[in-house]
């Protein structure tokens, strides 16, 4: 599996290095979306949705057909009530849908749930279970193990939690709001221990000619938490298939990722039923739709795309 | 999370919290490698915050690979921190980052402190806060980078002056109850433009200024004296990273010093300005009476600085271990 992923990769590297980026449109077509495209959909996110922005990222990393001040997109400590894997049974429980399983109808399935425009969104919504109304599962606790640090491979790093402070830097402050590290104060209530946030970005992926998604995940005092552990904040269908860990295309580091080699056809579906329905879609409200979309995946990570208004020029 | 009783009225700030992105450890290695060496000045670095935008949780100061000068190597093609990006309000800091784990454990960590509380008390008395008010806002980071196993300690403090006697609260609110309505969409729709400009979307202290019929402006904090006189509501404001209901964030601190010492008012109205989505929420923001009981003469002296940041209720550093993205060897075995 892992060879053959570093194979792809390679392979991936090098169409990439050899094939000019996508020019011409094809979003209706194909659901994917040229460079110059990319870029206006993400204008128009950050226009509608502050909380993300562009970013440059590092230097060595910067990719030449893209603006340097426009690399990619970034929306920074989100937070992460509950962890997608815990409320799945739930889910499932209460009759949701089995999300883009594969290439059949549970697409259209998924699309007649999440994609409605918004004249008949009202009653169809219904269908879909309120993540609000969900209880947290109380059965099987997810361990919260904290990030990086405390790596059992590096016994002799010092400990630096055994070294208290000996100059008694902290005084008695009447002022310092004392409770800041949020301690579960009932033994069960530790939902705030289960306070993750993340930093959702979106590349372009060139190869794929579509948005990608990518998770940086930090525990509830803002530690950076291992690859692995964001995969709890995946809904379960994905979590080990279409979720996948690798190189971030402009950060250092591992991070989550939602690989993207479905994305196109899904995108398409989804344009599909807008366009059936009477509504032309306009190409800068794709990352709408696509994050959106990307919610199936990441169900609990509140990230910002507001979604009242037209997706598309309406010609009906 | 209520202020303790005993305390009664004290006003409490929620301390400032940290946070450091990956990319920040791998540019001080690779500067540290490259260029500092063995050099163990102290570097200016940039932390970044914005407002609270999510009820549930607060923002940080975070550290970020720009937060750095760049790699030699890369000057030439690396832009300046984009100005504007109302996502990074930049507040100036300092790094030690120290070449042993001794030389670490014996920084004097107190006078460092007050070093950062001075240069901010300074720009007070000069006046230079009240023209750049970003500068109200500092932080310091104390660090060793153990390059031989990729990891890093260190230890955040976001000095703030502390008032003596200690500021109390007459009133705190949620801003859409102190508002008349009108009042409440002036004033989003004001502060939602200052957000929304380059020139002031960094600024994050400022004053709101509702006329008598209710028209809210935003006003720089220079431009205090102009607005005396007009019979208008005059409310402090600053970015607020703290998401809780009943208490302001650590920056309101060292605003309400340079309140004290410039003008010497007994009581203020303050707006801590929060955000939803990216815009202002009125239901988040609070606005708070509080009353200052310092006496004019105190305000020659630096006063007394609080502000190390904890870690997990203790007094202790954090460590990162970055070995899995750092480390030659093990990048090599995962390759292969």
């Amino acid at each position: 599996m892992v060879l053959k992923q570093k194979l792809h990769d390679a392979f991936k590297g090098t169409v990439e290095r050899i094939t000019s980026p996508r020019t011409v449109s094809a979003f209706k077509e194909k659901g994917v979306l040229s460079v110059s495209e990319f870029i206006l959909a993400g204008d128009n996110l950050v226009s509608k949705c502050p909380t993300w922005s562009w970013e440059s990222g590092e230097p060595s990393k910067r990719k030449p057909y893209l603006p340097a001040d426009k690399q990619f997109l970034i929306t920074r400590n989100v937070p992460c009530l509950r962890r997608a894997a815990s409320i799945e049974e739930d889910y499932i429980a209460s009759g949701g849908e089995v999300l883009l399983d594969n290439d059949d109808d549970e697409n259209d399935a998924w699309v007649a749930t999440h994609g409605t425009p918004k004249e008949t969104k009202a009653g169809e919504e219904d269908n879909v279970p309120s993540m609000e109304a969900l209880e947290i599962s109380r059965k099987g606790p997810i361990q919260s193990i904290p990030s990086y640090f405390g790596d059992p491979e590096e016994d002799d790093i010092p400990d630096m939690a055994d070294y208290d402070d000996p100059d008694n830097l902290i005084e008695a402050d009447p002022a310092t709001l004392q409770t800041t590290y949020l301690v579960a104060n009932e033994p069960d209530d530790d939902n705030i221990l289960r306070t993750r946030t993340y930093d959702v970005s979106i590349t372009y992926d060139k190869y794929y000619q579509t948005p990608r998604v990518w998770l940086t995940g930090y525990d509830e005092s803002r530690m950076l938490l291992q690859p692995e552990l964001v995969l709890e904040d995946v809904s379960q269908d994905h979590a080990r298939k279409t979720v996948t860990i690798e190189d971030h295309p402009h950060l250092p580091g591992k991070h989550a990722s939602v690989h993207p080699c479905k994305h196109g056809a899904v995108m398409k579906k989804i344009i599909d039923v807008l366009m059936s329905r009477g509504v032309e879609p306009e190409v800068d409200k794709y990352l709408f739709l696509f994050l959106k979309f990307m919610a199936s995946v990441i169900p609990t990570i509140e990230y910002d795309y507001t979604m009242d208004f037209d997706m598309g020029s309406s010609s009906s | 999370m209520e202020a303790k009783r005993e305390n009664g009225s004290i006003l409490q700030f929620a301390p400032f919290q940290s946070s450091v992105d990956e990319g920040f450890w791998h540019r001080l290695s690779s500067l540290k490698l490259n260029k500092f060496r063995i050099d163990d000045s102290p570097i200016p670095i940039t932390g970044f915050y914005a407002p609270c935008s999510h009820s549930q949780v607060s923002n940080h100061l975070t550290l970020v690979a720009e937060s750095l000068p760049a790699d030699e190597d890369e000057q030439s093609s690396v832009p300046a921190i984009a100005s504007g990006n109302r996502n990074r309000c930049s507040v100036p800091g300092i790094l030690y980052n120290t070449n042993t784990l001794e030389d670490f454990r014996a920084l004097d960590k107190k006078s460092l402190l007050k070093q950062e509380a001075k240069k901010i008390w300074e720009d007070i008395q000069s006046g230079r806060a009240m023209e750049d008010s970003a500068l109200l806002s500092r932080f310091l980071v104390i660090s060793f980078a153990d390059l031989k196993k990729w990891s890093f300690h260190y230890w955040f403090a976001f000095p703030a002056l502390v008032l003596d006697p200690p500021a109390t609260v007459v009133e705190l609110k949620a801003a859409s109850q102190w508002f008349t309505l009108d009042e409440a969409e002036s004033v989003s729709k004001a502060c939602n433009e200052w957000r929304s400009s380059n020139s002031t979307a960094g600024v994050p202290f400022f004053l709101v200024s509702i006329a008598s019929d209710s028209r809210a402006s935003i006003r720089h904090l220079k431009d205090w004296e102009a607005c005396q006189g007009d019979g208008q509501k005059l409310l402090f404001g600053f970015y607020d990273p703290c998401h809780l209901p009943s208490n302001p964030g650590w920056p309101l601190r060292n605003l309400l010093a340079l309140i004290c010492s410039r003008w010497n008012l007994k009581s203020v109205d303050l707006f801590c300005y929060r955000e939803s989505r990216g815009f202002a929420d009125l239901g988040l923001s609070l606005v708070g009476k509080v009353l200052l009981h310092g006496s004019t003469r105190d305000h020659k002296d630096l006063p007394n600085a609080v502000g190390w940041e904890l870690n997990k209720d203790r007094a202790v550093p954090r460590s990162i271990t970055l070995a899995k993205s750092m480390d030659p060897t093990r990048l090599a075995i995962s390759a292969a």
